[in-house]
């Protein structure tokens, strides 16, 4: 099998997985959940093998796949990758079955739908990092709400209704305006040009003026900074991720909010270069507002989940620094962050959703010293809390370490040249890694040391389902921090490219 | 007149009208209760696979130069929306049991049928008014309710008014340029002398208020409400895509341009906007559909913003998409004691743990009609929208997409209350449940392939 069909298998298989979950006949509960957590391990293992076969000396698209599907309008079925998706491809491939055996008892109700939304949602992801059309783009992108929609709110807490609603609405209100944005792209390029298509590569070619590409950006930027989220769009992460059962919250942390990055790197950033000079001291500016105040809030919850919710929106706040400072540390340091985040905190809410299983409450001052009951989940939870962090050897450090770099590398000139403003921001932003130590070692302080309180003691450790599950995302997260450069290898030549396009492209600004 | 294109160009309408005498020939036998429904859909379905066949032949065929032209895209569109009719009879079992039903449905698809073919201003009043004067009957047909009566009153009253603006309108044409063609029609709307204005604007009023377009929309509600469940069904859809083929027929070849812009685009989006809003209130299924299908009013006279060519293809899509979602979620609501408890939205509250297959396929319904990707709702406003913007009216185009997404949260509410809440009420089968399932998952299927490959249809028009 070539493995360009082998993408084709990665994508279809957990759609051909759910579809066999809804005729197989009356499956019992545990049937449904081997047969998931069968189909995302298979998935996991081929994302693997196109992860070893991706040639990081070959720049562009590899194992793609192009085919008409609306051919009147120039839609065609475009998948691949290249050096800016394959370590998401390989992520969202990796956390699937570990979402799945998450959810083993987490779920009780409705264990068939909720395994089919699972691997729809999967289906939809997938999808969305490696299309390489933007009308495709645009359906996974929008299809993903529904399964999330309902996970949600099927089996979410207590104001579920609302938070599901409050997720839905938000996204799609961005979605709609880079909708409106799209069809105008390419129309505006049909018009210049003669052809319709959307195919990423042609988009790339359209030569927009400046006041065309920055109203479109505006749409764009619009909505995949709710999706990432960037403060002030942020307020439906902590409600979603709060009402999320956990293996909603795993998905939600570890990959969608990927996606409104990823969304940036790959479509907003290259599409309009000239607009996004204009944009960048705002995005930078709001990043690191991210990063401060996001920390800032983690530092005043009282929820536990709320605590990595608000965290989230600080580290994707590095992600877009390091995308912003178009130096190459910083793109690359910003992709490893983006992985790291998703591993980091699909672990921690995974933590937390298995005290919740024991202890049924949230309240963080409800906990106290919980390492004298459980030490093997505090060892775990002092692990990932230190990867959150970004301890040395982890990949929290290396992603942030470079981020940062990448700040500072790119700030210097421009602080020579009279531009104080990114130096400040970098400045600021390192505050952050202070004050995620601040927040992350209080909560954990709190919460596995101090005076023996548990709701409902005593508490079993951890069995040897849940101990696999954090192992292997411990292993990833000190594979990742310690031996980083086949990641970066492989990435490296689109983050050139990435950055060669976002420096030189003037045609825009010429035209005007 | 050339027999043999009067035979073939007219051979959907011929089979239709076969089936009309044969049901009713069932009914005077007595045997109406068995045979008449199997009698009308085998008639809808060689009606449909006549109009296929000629299209697909390629050929446009005049039965009667300058009344009755047809074109391949014509005869699909024909086809595509006469399949639409099966559903509709195969739900009708659960309200209807007598073969009226069929008749009266069969003729007002005659009249539809004629719409998109007609190339003169007689034969296209013609066939409105055979499409909409069974429905009155249809409406009052289920006279166990005493609002159906008040209902197919006000339908009748308010069609009639529309009708009198339309006549009015053609007619001041005719007066202006001596030709009854619908070409006349296209040639005076760039025209600027007040008369002709004054005629173009009445015939738009008249589509307004037939297509139930802001504010012209007050009497589609309370007509759906009155109205059964299939009968509402058929009005929301079918009824309005005849409404949209009238006014592509009138329309056709001329680009909108001038004052009129601003009418044709400011009422659909308030259309949009406020269908969307005014749903969220609703307490009946009936009610909520109507107000969708004000608000999809607004989606399909935006069509008409764009570039002439285009507009058939973005119509006829749009009306199949739109059909079969509606048709969809019609055909599987559950049945109830009586049609008020039908219609309360409130029964579907829980409706997914005591009949998951009805609620998934309510939810496909609302989802498609919301306009979320993969499902071909949006396929078809990414259509019509794109045609806007083509046509260079981007605004517009902005400002509807935002209009559609204020639509996300009454349907979304749907699919909330039949799935995160719960209600009591047992599983209940009426009569011709079981057809109606049927009717229910071939517009499933209709709505699958839409969905994977648009392409494939998209074609053919």
């Amino acid at each position: 099998m070539s493995d360009a069909m082998l993408l084709n298998w990665v994508l279809f298989l957990p759609l051909l997985g759910a579809v066999g979950l809804l005729v197989m006949p009356r499956g019992s509960a545990p049937t449904v959940r081997m047969v998931t957590v069968g189909v995302m391990t298979v998935q996991f293992l081929m994302t693997v093998a196109l992860y070893a076969h991706f040639d990081p000396t070959v720049s562009g698209l590899q194992f793609a796949t192009s085919v008409p599907w609306i051919a009147e309008w120039g839609v065609s079925y475009a998948i691949g990758m290249d050096g800016l998706n394959v370590l998401l491809v390989l992520l969202t491939g990796f956390l699937g079955p570990l979402v799945v055996l998450g959810a083993w008892t987490a779920i009780e109700r409705d264990v068939t739908m909720f395994h089919v939304m699972v691997l729809l949602l999967q289906f939809a992801m997938m999808g969305a990092f490696v299309a390489q059309d933007l009308f495709l783009f645009y359906v996974f992108w929008e299809a993903m709400l529904i399964p999330m929609f309902l996970i949600i709110g099927i089996w979410g807490g207590a104001r579920r209704s609302y938070a599901t609603i409050k997720f839905v609405l938000y996204t799609a209100f961005g979605s709609i305006l880079m909708l409106a944005a799209l069809i105008y792209l390419v129309q505006a390029l049909q018009n210049a040009g003669g052809v319709a298509s959307f195919a990423f590569t042609d988009l790339m070619q359209a030569q927009l003026p400046l006041d065309v590409q920055i109203i479109l950006l505006a749409a764009f930027a619009l909505s995949f900074a709710i999706k990432v989220p960037m403060v002030p769009l942020h307020t439906w992460l902590p409600d979603a991720h709060v009402e999320a059962p956990t293996p909603g919250s795993v998905i939600l942390a570890g990959v969608l909010l990927k996606m409104g990055t990823y969304g940036f790197i790959k479509l907003g950033f290259p599409l309009f270069p000239d607009a996004t000079r204009v944009f960048t001291p705002v995005l930078m500016t709001l990043s690191v507002v991210s990063i401060v105040y996001g920390a800032c809030l983690a530092l005043v919850q009282t929820d536990i989940k709320k605590i990595i919710a608000y965290s989230s929106i600080s580290h994707l706040g590095y992600v877009m620094l390091g995308l912003l400072s178009l130096d190459l540390v910083g793109i690359q340091g910003a992709i490893v962050q983006m992985v790291s985040h998703g591993l980091v905190a699909a672990g921690l809410f995974l933590l937390v959703g298995m005290v919740y299983e024991r202890c049924h409450t949230r309240e963080l001052s409800a906990y106290g010293g919980l390492a004298r009951q459980i030490p093997v989940y505090a060892v775990f939870f002092i692990i990932f809390t230190l990867a959150s962090v970004g301890l040395p050897t982890t990949s929290g450090f290396t992603g942030e370490f470079m981020v940062l770099l990448g700040a500072f590398n790119a700030a210097w000139p421009q602080h020579l040249d009279g531009n104080q403003l990114p130096l400040i921001l970098a400045v600021v932003a390192v505050t952050g890694v202070v004050l995620g130590a601040l927040y992350m070692l209080r909560f954990a302080l709190t919460f596995l040391f101090g005076p023996a309180r548990a709701p409902h003691a005593p508490l079993n450790d951890l069995s040897l389902r849940e101990r696999s599950i954090l192992a292997m995302l411990v292993v990833s997260i000190f594979a990742l921090g310690l031996f980083p450069d086949g990641a970066l290898q492989k990435t490296e030549l689109a983050a050139k490219a990435f950055q060669s396009r976002m420096t030189s492209v003037q045609v825009g600004a010429h035209a005007n | 007149m050339p027999t043999n294109d009067a035979l073939l160009g007219m051979l959907p309408e011929h089979l239709l009208l076969g089936g009309i005498v044969a049901a009713i020939v069932t009914v005077l036998l007595r045997m109406g209760r068995t045979l008449a429904l199997p009698v009308a859909v085998l008639s809808v379905l060689a009606a449909a696979g006549a109009a296929f066949w000629l299209g697909a032949a390629g050929t446009t065929l005049e039965p009667f130069p300058g009344q009755f032209v047809v074109t391949p895209p014509v005869f699909m569109t024909k086809g595509m929306l006469l399949l639409l009719a099966v559903p509709v009879l195969l739900m009708s079992r659960t309200e209807f049991e007598d073969g009226e039903f069929s008749i009266l449905l069969l003729s007002s698809l005659y009249g539809m049928s004629l719409l998109p073919s007609a190339t003169s201003a007689l034969v296209l009043f013609l066939g409105l008014e055979l499409m909409s004067i069974p429905v009155y009957a249809l409406i009052v047909l289920a006279f166990r309710r005493p609002q159906c009566a008040e209902s197919a009153l006000k339908y009748l009253v308010l069609s009639g008014a529309a009708s009198a603006m339309f006549l009015m309108g053609l007619s001041l044409i005719y007066g202006e340029t001596g030709s009854l063609s619908v070409g006349a029609f296209a040639q005076s709307v760039t025209a600027s002398d007040p008369l002709t204005r004054t005629a173009v604007v009445l015939v738009v009023s008249a589509l307004f208020l037939k297509g139930a377009v802001v504010p012209f929309h007050a009497w589609a509600p309370d007509t759906y409400e009155g109205a059964s469940i299939p009968v509402t069904a058929f009005m929301a859809t079918l009824s309005k895509g005849g409404v949209m083929l009238v006014a592509w027929r009138l329309f056709d070849g001329a680009e909108l341009t001038g004052p009129l812009v601003g009418i044709v685009a400011a009422l659909p989006l308030v259309s949009i906007v406020w269908g969307n809003i005014a749903a969220i209130r609703q307490q009946s299924f009936r009610r909520m559909i109507a107000y969708s299908s004000i608000a999809h009013a607004g989606y399909l006279f935006y069509a008409m913003l764009g570039p002439s060519a285009g507009r058939l293809e973005a119509i006829t899509f749009y009306v199949v998409v739109y059909a079969a979602a509606n048709l969809l979620a019609f055909a599987m609501i559950p049945a109830a004691a009586s049609d008020e408890e039908r219609d309360r939205l409130d029964r579907l509250d829980g409706l997914f743990h005591r009949d998951p297959l009805a609620a998934s396929l309510i939810a496909v319904a609302m989802l498609s009609l919301a306009g979320i990707p993969p499902l071909p709702g949006f396929t078809a406003k990414f259509l019509i929208f794109r045609s806007v913007v083509a046509a260079g009216y981007s605004a517009y185009a902005v400002f509807g997409l935002i209009g559609s997404f204020l639509g996300l949260y009454f349907y979304l509410r749907v699919i909330q209350r039949m799935f995160m809440s719960v209600g009591e009420g047992a599983r209940t089968t009426g009569n011709g449940q079981a057809l109606a399932r049927v009717a229910g998952v071939l517009c499933l299927l209709a709505t699958a392939v839409l969905a994977i490959a648009p392409g494939w249809a998209l074609a053919r028009l």
